[in-house]
């Protein structure tokens, strides 16, 4: 512990307080999931089991997705999207019927995202033209979530063959198909952010927008962009979710929206805009599914598991905060 | 300090410094009661700081602040109201969709909570009428002023704490000859109820009109106080000048080629009848003038940031398309704003991710960035402005005021431009990096890239543009050889030549 302590000391005095405090922020995460694994697997039975282990990638899957997505809309100085949850069911529905209808996942598939788009770029323009974003994502969400109640007349919408939940069943040496997508949509997505002219312009629109107006960056242009990566998660998690449920009603998945912003939150990404990052997005997906399993085993009911993660997340967003504060002076 | 004090207000031996640089050095104002004094100076030579430490919004590192023969610690804005100071600030702190009346008795000290909108307006009107706004209903919303009023319902915001010092930042800055009158009346009365004024101006007839005395700010130190009477405005432009043009600049063009850039009538918001410049290859073209004169909007209209209303810009011959800053930038028109914090760096990002935020799509093929080009190119561009290799990957933010600049500037190498706009090239920039960035915009020149610069620095303009272009409140004034040009005429050219003149 001395030696740690002593290293550490050396660390800052050698790169700068600065740069110690960028650190803690990029890694006090990823110690912090691999501290509550260790604890948890001693603490706690069963837990250091494939099926746990399983459990908590499949449920990291569906919000990681989207988290990875909604980290462009942030990164974009754009905050957040809220409309999260009604955008998911209608692309869900949509690929319900169109699977029911044509018998072919991938064109039910492409039907999900291709409605996600739709929605995507109507909103990115919108809120390009510079209205608040916030208040655009909410009054879109309430718009979809209205016309799918209508459209659906309120019912359950049902697959009717087992081979729309092929996408969710079907595992690759045992790991099934919405962790092996979520792996491969960060790994795209962290591509788009970092290494994609788009991706700069993300962050550079994030970071100022001014600046970029001045350097010949299109604001409308890079907002759109980023709803539209966005989008493509939205259909994706969805065709997953629904994958696995195998139905959807209007009122499905209230707590999604939530959660993908506290996934992004906890994964450190800027509110403000500019810096952040969607794997780090999706390390805030895992601890969130991580601890809520955690306490799913240790028997901890419902209320109390629900009000210990409000409060983890609450801890852990503000000590991020401060963190990066201290280390912008 | 006996009780016959004659002095409201004694400040000795004021210093304050940002790090390394000094912005105020034994800095020294007394104020007697009804007495209106006058600060000059320079952008940068201290006197907006010595108003931020008096009114409590900066504390000072050394000296003293005595008022009637107290001594006094200003560290709060609060705690210089309560020793009886207050500050008619140069942008308006009233709150628009507030009405007159709430603005009024906002941020007050011993204001009660809550007022009923009678006993509200009835009082404001009573401080209304001392500034001559008796027919202004107080339960219009500030929003709906004509900018004199907003200015003079902001002095009556000051009027309502009954302070015994205030202080005017450049009250009349945004306003016409007309409504300025109006200010400075308010000015007078205030002097003749005793209390004591600070009025800080860059206009220098108003000093004629209402100052008692008069204290010169000039690289961060004051100039001992000077009656008015006893001035001339000649001898008040060579004491704000007071240096000269060393080798902080680069030579002058050596030869003028063919025309590179030529406005025709062009026609801007926010300036005054047409604009016709002539920028010759290797001649770097300067435009001065006060904050607000127009030249940031010429500027930014070229460059294709804002709306053109008429007129045309012909660049080698053909036509510039204004329409957006992307095709600005297409055309190969670069262009540094004013103020690079606001709108000129991204702080967070990294000097290379800087550097090639302009031109990121020429070393991307098919949306994807090719590292190494971009890499290499910004090395190459940071190279000419001096900006340390090694430093590449940090943020600008952490940079100092000089490197930040140079990486506003050097940035749009990259585009390969044919015409280079830098709006006050060295503002809060030390002297070292001034000199590399004067001598980086004349190589620039030389090797064939058009320049305009312009600047509210009439020394700066003075030293480094081969032909100078003035402005005055939004009209193209006057334009000649760098070498007509005298520092007092250009700084009297500026300064409003009817003022000075009367």
């Amino acid at each position: 512990m001395t030696t740690v302590q002593g290293s550490a000391i050396a660390f800052q005095e050698r790169a700068g307080h600065r740069k110690a405090m960028d650190g803690t922020r990029n890694f006090a995460l990823p110690i912090l999931i691999v501290l509550v694994f260790i604890v948890a697997s001693i603490s706690v039975p069963q837990f250091l089991t494939f099926e746990t282990i399983r459990a908590i990638l499949l449920a990291t899957s569906i919000t990681g997705i989207m988290a990875a997505g909604m980290t462009a809309i942030t990164l974009s100085g754009n905050l957040f999207s809220l409309g999260v949850t009604s955008s998911v069911v209608l692309s869900g529905v949509l690929f319900l019927w169109t699977t029911n209808a044509t018998g072919s996942i991938f064109v039910g598939a492409l039907a999900a995202i291709l409605v996600a788009l739709a929605l995507g770029l109507g909103q990115g323009f919108i809120v390009g033209l510079g209205l608040n974003p916030v208040v655009v994502t909410l009054g879109a969400g309430a718009v979809i979530y209205g016309s799918t109640a209508m459209m659906t007349g309120g019912e359950v919408v049902q697959a009717e063959t087992r081979e729309a939940g092929r996408f969710a069943t079907f595992a690759v040496a045992d790991i099934p198909l919405p962790v092996l997508v979520l792996v491969a949509f960060t790994a795209v997505a962290w591509f788009l952010t970092e290494r994609t002219t788009i991706g700069r312009d993300v962050h550079l629109v994030g970071w100022n927008r001014d600046t970029a107006k001045n350097s010949g960056i299109s604001y409308m242009g890079t907002t759109i962009w980023a709803f539209l990566i966005f989008s493509v998660a939205i259909g994706v998690a969805a065709v997953m979710q629904v994958s696995q449920t195998l139905q959807v009603q209007a009122d499905n998945f209230p707590e999604l929206t939530m959660n993908v912003v506290a996934a992004v939150l906890i994964g450190g990404t800027a509110v403000s805009g500019g810096d952040g990052s969607p794997v780090k997005s999706v390390i805030g997906a895992l601890f969130i599914a991580t601890t809520a399993q955690i306490m799913v085993l240790a028997g901890v009911e419902q209320g109390t598991r629900l009000f210990v993660l409000g409060v983890v997340v609450v801890v852990l967003v503000i000590t991020l905060h401060l963190l990066r504060r201290a280390g912008s002076r | 300090m006996n009780a016959t004090n004659p002095f409201r207000l004694e400040a000795t031996g004021i210093s304050k410094s940002y790090g390394a640089v000094s912005a105020l050095v034994d800095a020294n104002i007394t104020l007697k009661p009804g007495e209106v004094m006058a600060l000059l100076g320079e952008n940068g030579a201290g006197k907006s700081t010595i108003v931020k430490i008096i009114c409590g919004l900066i504390s000072h590192d050394e000296g003293t602040i005595k008022i009637d023969g107290h001594e006094v610690e200003l560290h709060t804005v609060n705690a210089s109201q309560a020793a009886g100071i207050a500050v008619v600030h140069q942008e308006f702190s009233t709150v628009g969709n507030l009405t007159v009346a709430e603005n009024l008795v906002l941020g007050q000290r011993g204001a009660p909570w809550w007022w009923s909108p009678r006993k509200l307006n009835s009082s404001a009107r009573a401080i209304l009428a001392r500034v001559g706004l008796e027919d202004l209903d107080p339960s219009t919303p500030v929003e709906k002023l004509s900018l004199a009023e907003m200015q003079l319902v902001e002095i009556a915001r000051v009027l309502a704490k009954d302070a015994k010092i205030v202080i005017f930042d450049e009250p009349t800055a945004a306003l016409s000859d007309a409504e300025i009158e109006r200010v400075l009346t308010v000015v007078k009365r205030l002097a003749a109820e005793g209390r004591s004024i600070i009025y800080v101006t860059h206009r220098l007839g108003e000093v004629f009109e209402i100052a008692d005395q008069v204290v010169i700010f000039r690289n961060g130190g004051s100039q001992p106080p000077q009656k008015v009477s006893d001035l001339t405005v000649d001898k008040v432009v060579t004491m704000m000048i007071g240096r000269e043009l060393g080798d902080l600049y680069p030579h002058r063009a050596e030869t003028m080629g063919e025309v590179v850039l030529e406005t025709r009538g062009l026609k801007v918001a926010g300036t005054r009848g047409e604009v016709n410049l002539r920028l010759r290859r290797g001649e770097i073209l300067g435009l001065t003038g006060q904050l607000g004169s127009g030249t940031t909007n010429i500027m930014r209209a070229i460059a294709g940031a804002e709306d053109v209303l008429a007129g045309t810009v012909e660049l080698d011959g053909t036509t510039l398309d204004l329409r957006s800053r992307r095709r600005g930038i297409l055309s190969g028109v670069a262009y540094c704003s004013p103020d690079r914090k606001a709108d000129g760096v991204f702080k967070g990002m990294t000097i290379r991710h800087n550097m090639s935020s302009p031109w990121l799509r020429r070393v991307s093929a098919f949306g994807i960035v090719n590292r190494g080009e971009e890499s290499a190119e910004a090395a190459r561009d940071a190279s000419h402005f001096a900006i340390d290799q090694t430093r590449m990957n940090m943020s600008v933010g952490n940079l100092s005021g000089g490197n930040q600049q140079k990486v506003a500037v050097g940035k749009w190498l990259g585009i390969r431009p044919r015409v280079l706009l830098v709006e006050e090239p060295t503002r809060g920039v030390d002297v070292g990096a001034r000199a590399e960035i004067y001598a980086q915009i004349r190589r620039l020149s030389d090797s064939g890239v058009g320049v305009i610069v312009s600047s509210s620095d009439t020394n700066e303009v003075l030293g480094l543009a081969d032909t100078i272009v003035t402005f005055y409140r939004g009209a193209q004034t006057a334009i000649k050889p760098a070498d007509e040009w005298t520092e007092p005429e250009l700084v009297r050219e500026v300064m409003h030549r009817e003022e000075v003149l009367a």
